[in-house]
Order: C-alpha cells, then structure tokens, then sequence
C-alpha cells in the first residue's frame, strides 16, 4: 500500500516536471507567434495629383512604416481636391484589405456623410481636417494657426485691406477654420479684410483680378498648394504685396527666402506623416493612441537658417 | 525560533512516516536541485556578465573600425583641403591668377563627398568657389561660425555640426545638409599675403554612409556627437529634431572614452564612448543592455533547468528504488513470517550491508525453525509417552481381573469354562499386541472385543448378553486399538451390576460419513446427565476402581489426542433407561490408518 502511494508520489512528480519541461518549450513558440507584428498594409490618400508637396510627409511616413511594421501605398487624385474620387479610392482601399487608411480629405463634410453611412472597415487617421469617423487626426489647431498667422501679418502690417483666400472651396473644414480665425484676429485689430473663394488651379492667373477688386494690399492663404500657387502668380506678375501663407514644402520656403512669401505658418511635415502612420498602425492593432494638435510655428524668410528650423524644416535623411 | 522547532517537529515527523525510498529519492532529488539551481544561477550570473563584456567588446570593436572609416573620410576631406591650400591657393597670386579652374578639378575629382570648396578673403567676401560662383545676396560668411572659427584659431583646421549650407545662390534650391571643413589661409594677392578662409563643405551623405548600417549586439545603434553633445549622426536624428524621439547625447558628451552603463527613460542600456581623433567629434554606441530576447532565453534556461530536474528526478527515484527494494523484500519477508507463512524465501540481494542484514534474518529464521521442529518432535514425544502411558493403564486391571477368575474356575473345576477363558485371553492379548500396532482393523477390535465379553460372561455366569454387529460399510476400515473393550468394562461394572439374566450389552460398528461410529449400549441401570458428562472431564480426580471410568476418560484422550478434538466419546444415559457410550473416530482405509500408525511405537 504505501509502496503504490510511494510510486504515485513520484509519478506525479515526474509527470508534473515532464509537463513543465514541455509547457516551458511551448511557451516561447506561442509567445514568439504571438509577439510576431503583422505586416499592416496602410494606404495614403492626399488630396493632390501628385505628392511632391508631400515629400517630408513622406519620408516621416517611411520612416514610422519601417520601425511600426508596415507596407505603405501612396495614393493621388487625378484632379485636386475631387472629393469623390477620393471617397471612391477610399472604398476600394477597404475592399482591398487595407488594415487602416490615412487620408487629407478633399471633401471632409462630404467624407464624414459617406463614412457616416458606410462605416470604415479599417481605422482612418485624418491629416490636416478633422473627420468624425477618423481614429485620429494629425493636424494643427486651424483656429490658433489662422490667428497666429494673422498675428504675424499685424507685426508687419501698416494699412490697407488684406485679402483672405478661401481655396477651400466652402467644403474643406480646416481651411474654414483658420480663415475664420484669421478673419476675426485682424477685424479685431481694426484691419479691413476681404475675403473671397478662388480655385487653386486659378489663383495665379486671378490673384491680381482679386487684388484689384478688393483693393487689398496684403494676401493671405491658409492651405499650402494655395499660398504656392499664390507666391507664384506673385512672382509671375511681378506683384509686391507681402504673401502669409502655410506650408513647409522646398518651394514654401524658397519663396520664403527669396521674399515672395512673408511668413508661413509651418509645422515639421516629417513629424505629421510619422504621427500619421503610428497613430494609424495603433488604430490597427488595437493598442491606446492619443492625438494631440500638432505645434507649428510662424516663419520668417530671416529665420529659415536658425538651427531649429533647418532642423524641422529640412530632414535629415539621405 | 518557535516555528523553526515546530518545522523541525513536522519535517521529523513526516521523516518517520515516509518509507526509505521515498526518503532517499526526496533527499537526492533535492540535493540535485538545489546543486543544478546553484550551479544554474552561476552559469547566469557568467552568461550574464560574460554577455555585457562581450557586448562592449562588440561595441568597442565596431566603433574602432567606425572610427577608423570616419577618420580616415575626414582625413581624406583633410588632405583635399591641404591640396586646395598648398597646391592651388599658395601658389597663385590672386591679381594676376584664378584659383576656380584648379578648385574645380579637385571638386570634381572628389564631387561625391563634397558640396562646394569656397575660398574667402577675411573679410567674408568670395574669393573664388566651385562649382556655384555666386553668393546669395543676404549670406554673410563673415558672421559664419566655421568663418569666425577659422579665424579664431588659425593653426587647426575646423569641422562644424551638420547644418543647411547658405551661401550661394542656385536655382535648385536643393538646401543640402553638409557638415563645413574650414580652416584659416593666406592668399596671396600682388606679391603680399592676406589672411582667408578655405571652406570645404562636405555632403552629410558621405558622414552617414559611414555612420549608417552599422550592426551592434541586441538590436543597439550608433550616433555621432560633437564635444558639446550636438549630433552629427543619429540614425533617428529627424525624429529627434521633430520633438518625437529623445536622446542622453548631453549626458554621452561627458562619457569618456570605454564603456558605461545607464538608464535613460527607464531602460538600462551600456553606452561605448570613442572619441574620434582631430575632431573631438564622440562615436556613442548604445546597446540594451536588457535584451528583448531575454524571455525567450530565460524560458530556454528554465526550461533546461526543469528537464535537468526531471532527469534527475526519474534517475534519483529508480536508484533510491535499486537501493531500498531488497529492505523492502526483506521487510515483507518478515512480515509473512509474522503471519506464520512457512517456507517464506528471504532474497539475499542489495548491496552489502543490505546483503549481511538479509543473511543474518535468514540465518535467524532457519535457527527458528529448527528450534521450532525439535519442539514439536518433543512435544510429539510426550504425546506419545502419554499415549503409552494411558494405554498402559488398561492392561493391568483386565489381566489381574481375568487371571483371578481363572485361578477361581480352575479351582472350581470347571475345566471348560477355564479353558475358554485362557483362550479367550490368548487371542485377546495376540490382538492387543497386534505387533505393537496402535491402529488395527475394526474386525480385530470388535474381535477383541467379543473375546473380553467372552471372559466377563463366564465370570458374570451369563447375567448378560453381549451383541456384537458391525453393519455393511465398516468392512475394512481401521480403528484405534482397545477402544471398545474399556467401555465394556464400564458397562459391565455399572450397568450389570445388577442385572438379573436379563442384561443386554451391545455394540454396533457403523459408517456415519467420512466418521466411523461404535455405539456401545447397556440397558442397565443408566446414570443422570450431569454424572455421565462428568465422566469425560479432564479435571475430574482419577479414583482408581473398576468401572471408575478412568478407562472411559483414558479411550477419550486417546482418540481427540490422535484424531483431534472433534472427535472422541459421547455419553447419553438416563437412570433406569441404560447407557449408550458413542465412539467416534474417522473412517480410515489401512493407507490413512497408515499414517497415523506413524504416530505409534516402532
């Protein structure tokens, strides 16, 4: 009897170490699967027709997909800001297994009514206007950036009205929202404001048209295509009203240097696409993200070479 | 101290309980265990500390030879500063001569690794440049840290931080990343010399090249800072310019050379420090000094420390087994002799002492038995000497008793009577001697019987019948010799004593199953229960008479002492209703007589 009870004893002994031994050796493969991050395939969708004035955006992108673990597929519209290209391209995205999608909205009000009706299959992180159905939003406060820049323009500012360009076209919110702020920053301070819509693909040609008609003699845009094409009708014209304008692209901020363009609200365009597909591969993957407004800072062409902004501004990457 | 005796109590007292083998595997097991767990915890500790050496081994290794190739890209942007300085600039008089065409050569030569090679007077203003020749309208190289530094120290040639180059005007726009090689040089204009600067502008590329894809152990990276902890090359240096990553290189700028363990925003990490050579500029190597992988080497480990364990284990208990299973047969062995199993095999195996032990036990078993047989042959023997002895009690009365009514007879002349008589006695005496023979045929007893009735009638002058019949089924059966003659003896003198001619005695042989029954009857004068039951026990006191029943009790030890004690005699008598005195013995052939016949005299 206490021979059997011996023998079990020691069998269950054996048999709890044999299980150990094996649950030891199977721990690390189930822990190594698991722990194992799955490739996410992430589409981009800007607004543009071509994503050179998304070059840093880019590279910060790149750089957020290489450490997160993630296939990044850029997308472009055929014409500026088609609202309905854009929502369709989102739609096939998602048919497409896309695991999230970071998009600039062309049409944000008209995007928040498709994806109100049609839930998103994968998170989506919206760039510069906010989205209801977005996971996160990587885009600076529109109303301290339109009264920001607008604040620049008062430091400067000695008379005369100053043109405010809605290129928006009355559907894209953020650029709404800093032209409303800007708007009352200056009526605060008693500086005559005329605001009027223009497409971006005109506003070189009609931007004298405007000046004359209003009278303005100062102009502020509050979208980077627009302060680009701006600064361009500027130059072409030979035009020399101070231009305000946002945006940080190679072109911005040569503008800026050569005096075409008098201050630009900017942001690091690296850090907003690196934000972008981590909050977008958070979303994915389920784990906790915050979105936060993205800082931006108000430049002069003088300051484009303080160590800092060479820094934001210029990333360092071969 | 209380609990330390009531652990000791409860560890003594499971120790007394716990079998031998269990006690041998436990303790071996846990010896084992706490052997391989030291043993595991220093091969640790080694691993460990063997890992960290071989990691700032690793880590000093690689930055030697990053050293070694940003020394010698530094030293090659040197040499070509040198070649700019002592080959083109000192030998050409800037009134008559044009230093561009053999700066542009060298650019050229060399345009992979360079941005521009610019020549200023002290005043900032551009001397000669390649490959742009035309300053941008608002730079004022004069204000330049890399211009005042040239002039600051004019025997040292100068590297700066990585910064936008701003100098000259191109339609690209391309805002390239260079780091700035300046160094203080004479120009020489109509024949007098005047303080310049030479400024080689080199693409940050070729600095990352050198800096990028390098591989340090646990997954670690390297990055590049100036003495005041300014990077020059981080592989993550965007991320760090935009706020979203951070880095110690304020803390690594004060390293010296050799390795340093920190923690930086929670994570302990070991951090090489090499100061590359004209520069002053830090190679910083960071290398985890937690290793992500370390949960899957620390299951590996214990994993091996459980089946070590287990090894043990399982080698531990079939050795305590090896070695306690002899105690354990042995133990089992004596046992079944406590039982009183006879022919129980004590194994003689183990090891030695185990051997001796079971040697010694047998030894001691076999002494026993022996002992235990010559007391049973002793005890046989004064069985027998009592068998003798009760035996012999029977002769003396009837021989004396017979003989007298011989002597009588012949006196009396009766002749006849006295003839019988003898014969009858000479047959009764040939079948009690039956050659010493202690069992015989019932035949012979109930012979011997008839002769004893024969002798008592003729003394008794026929006041009785004798019927003597053994019934069909007692042909061959044995019986205990002189059973049946002392019952009559008793019948006769108790029963007929007063008996008028008309006193019956019979006895009848039959088979009652595997028993053999004599019932020996009278219809004399009977006797009550009590004094009939009486006459079989043991303790009565003998009174030494004829008819006293001392040969009634004697033929009932015979048999329960020969055949056991359930068998023997039974006496049912009533007063005035006669006797019957019930034999029973087993029914033996002459081959089971046989055996009990062993029991017998030789």
């Amino acid at each position: 009897m206490k021979r059997r009870k011996n023998d079990l004893i020691q069998l269950t002994i054996l048999v709890l170490l044999g299980a150990s031994v094996i649950l030891s050796l199977v721990l690390p493969q189930l822990a190594q699967q698991q722990s194992e991050p799955q490739i996410l395939s992430v589409s981009i969708l800007i607004r543009d027709t071509d994503s050179s004035l998304w070059t840093n955006t880019r590279l910060g992108m790149e750089q957020a997909a290489d450490e997160l673990g993630a296939e990044l597929r850029f997308l472009t519209l055929s014409a500026p800001n088609d609202a309905r290209e854009q929502e369709s391209l989102l739609q096939r995205e998602m048919e497409g297994g896309a695991d999230a999608a970071v998009i600039v909205p062309a049409d944000p009000a008209a995007l928040d009514v498709a994806l109100t009706a049609s839930p998103p299959s994968c998170p989506i992180v919206s760039m510069e206007s906010p989205l209801k159905a977005a996971a996160g939003i990587v885009a600076p406060d529109p109303a301290l950036l339109g009264e920001n820049l607008a604040q620049a323009l008062l430091e400067d500012w000695t008379a005369g009205p100053v043109l405010l360009l809605d290129t928006g076209g009355g559907i894209n919110h953020s650029i709404t929202a800093r032209l409303e702020a800007a708007q009352s920053a200056l009526l605060a301070a008693d500086v005559p404001v005329a605001v009027r819509t223009c497409s971006i693909e005109n506003l070189a040609a009609e931007l004298d048209g405007l000046l004359t008609e209003t009278g303005s003699q100062w102009v502020m845009t509050f979208d980077p295509s627009a302060t680009l094409c701006a600064a361009e009708g500027k130059e072409l014209l030979q035009l020399s009203v101070p231009l305000y304008g946002v945006g940080s692209t190679v072109q911005i901020i040569s503008d800026l240097e050569q005096g075409e363009v008098a201050a630009v609200a900017t942001w690091s365009d690296y850090a907003a696409g690196y934000l972008a597909i981590e909050q977008a591969v958070s979303a994915a993957r389920g784990e906790a993200h915050t979105s936060a407004p993205l800082s931006f800072f108000i430049l002069r062409g003088e300051d484009i070479y303080e160590p800092n902004n060479q820094k934001l501004l210029f990333p360092v990457t071969s | 101290m209380s609990i330390f005796r009531t652990f000791t109590k409860r560890v003594s007292a499971g120790y007394r309980k716990m079998s031998i083998q269990m006690v041998l595997s436990l303790s071996f097991t846990a010896v084992a265990v706490a052997g391989i767990l030291l043993m595991g915890l220093s091969l640790i500790w080694r691993f460990s500390s063997t890992s960290q050496q071989m990691a700032a081994e690793n880590s000093q290794r690689v930055l030697a030879q990053v050293n070694l190739n940003l020394d010698s890209y530094l030293r090659r942007m040197m040499r070509i500063s040198d070649a700019v300085y002592y080959s083109v600039i000192k030998n050409t008089d800037l009134s008559g001569g044009n230093l561009t065409s053999a700066m542009n050569l060298l650019y050229e030569e060399n345009r992979d690794d360079l941005v521009s090679i610019a020549a200023f007077d002290s005043h900032g203003d551009l001397v000669a440049s390649v490959p742009l020749s035309s300053l941008k309208g608002d730079s004022r190289p004069e204000e330049s840290a890399w211009f005042q530094a040239a002039m600051g120290n004019m025997e040292n040639l100068h590297f700066s931080t990585p910064h936008v180059q701003n100098l000259f005007n191109d339609p690209d726009t391309p805002y390239r990343w260079v780091v700035s090689l300046s160094r203080h040089v004479q120009l020489t204009r109509d024949g007098s010399t005047e303080n310049g600067v030479l400024l080689v502008d080199m693409s940050f590329v070729g600095i990352e090249q050198v800096c990028q894809d390098v591989d340090l152990a646990s997954g670690g990276y390297l990055y590049v800072i100036d003495g005041d902890g300014e990077f020059i090359y981080h592989p993550r240096q965007q991320l760090i310019y935009a706020g979203l990553l951070e880095e110690n290189n304020l803390v690594a700028a004060s390293y010296p050379d050799g390795s340093h363990l920190e923690t930086f925003q929670g994570q302990q990490r070991q951090v090489t420090v090499k100061t590359v050579g004209y520069t002053g500029w830090k190679l910083v190597g960071v290398v985890p000094t937690q290793d992500s992988d370390l949960p899957g080497l620390f299951l590996f480990g214990l994993s091996l420390l459980l089946f070590f364990i287990f090894l043990m284990a399982f080698l531990n208990f079939r050795i305590s087994a090896y070695i306690s299973d002899p105690i354990r047969r042995l133990e089992q062995s004596i046992k079944e002799l406590e039982s009183g199993r006879e022919n129980v095999e004590i194994d003689e195996a183990g090891c030695y002492e185990i051997q001796r032990l079971s040697h010694t036990v047998r030894s001691m078993v076999s002494t026993m038995r022996h002992l235990m047989e010559d007391i049973i042959e002793q005890e046989g023997q004064k069985r027998r000497s009592e068998l003798e002895v009760l035996q012999s009690q029977i002769n003396p009365h009837f021989l004396y008793n017979t003989l007298d009514s011989v002597i009588w007879m012949t006196e009396s002349g009766r002749q006849e009577e006295a003839i019988q008589m003898v014969t009858s006695l000479a047959r009764l005496f040939r079948i009690a001697l039956s050659r010493g023979n202690s069992m015989i045929p019932l035949a012979d007893e109930l012979e011997h019987a008839r002769h004893y009735m024969t002798i008592q009638q003729i003394r008794y002058k026929n006041r009785f019948e004798t019927k003597i019949t053994a019934q069909p089924g007692t042909e061959g059966l044995y019986t205990l010799k002189l059973i049946v003659q002392p019952i009559l003896e008793n019948a006769i003198y108790h029963g007929m004593a007063s008996a008028e001619d008309d006193g019956l005695i019979s006895v009848t042989a039959y088979r009652q199953g595997d028993d053999l029954i004599i019932d020996v009857a009278d219809n004399g004068l009977g006797m009550r229960p009590e004094v009939a039951a009486s006459l079989l026990d043991e303790n009565r006191p003998d009174v030494r008479t004829s008819g006293s029943g001392i040969g009634v009790r004697n033929v009932h030890q015979r048999i329960r002492l020969t055949f056991g004690p359930q068998y023997g005699l039974t006496i049912l008598s009533e007063p005035d209703e006669g006797t019957l005195v019930r034999i029973r013995i087993p029914a033996l052939n002459q081959d089971e007589a046989g055996r009990y016949q062993q029991e017998g005299p030789p």
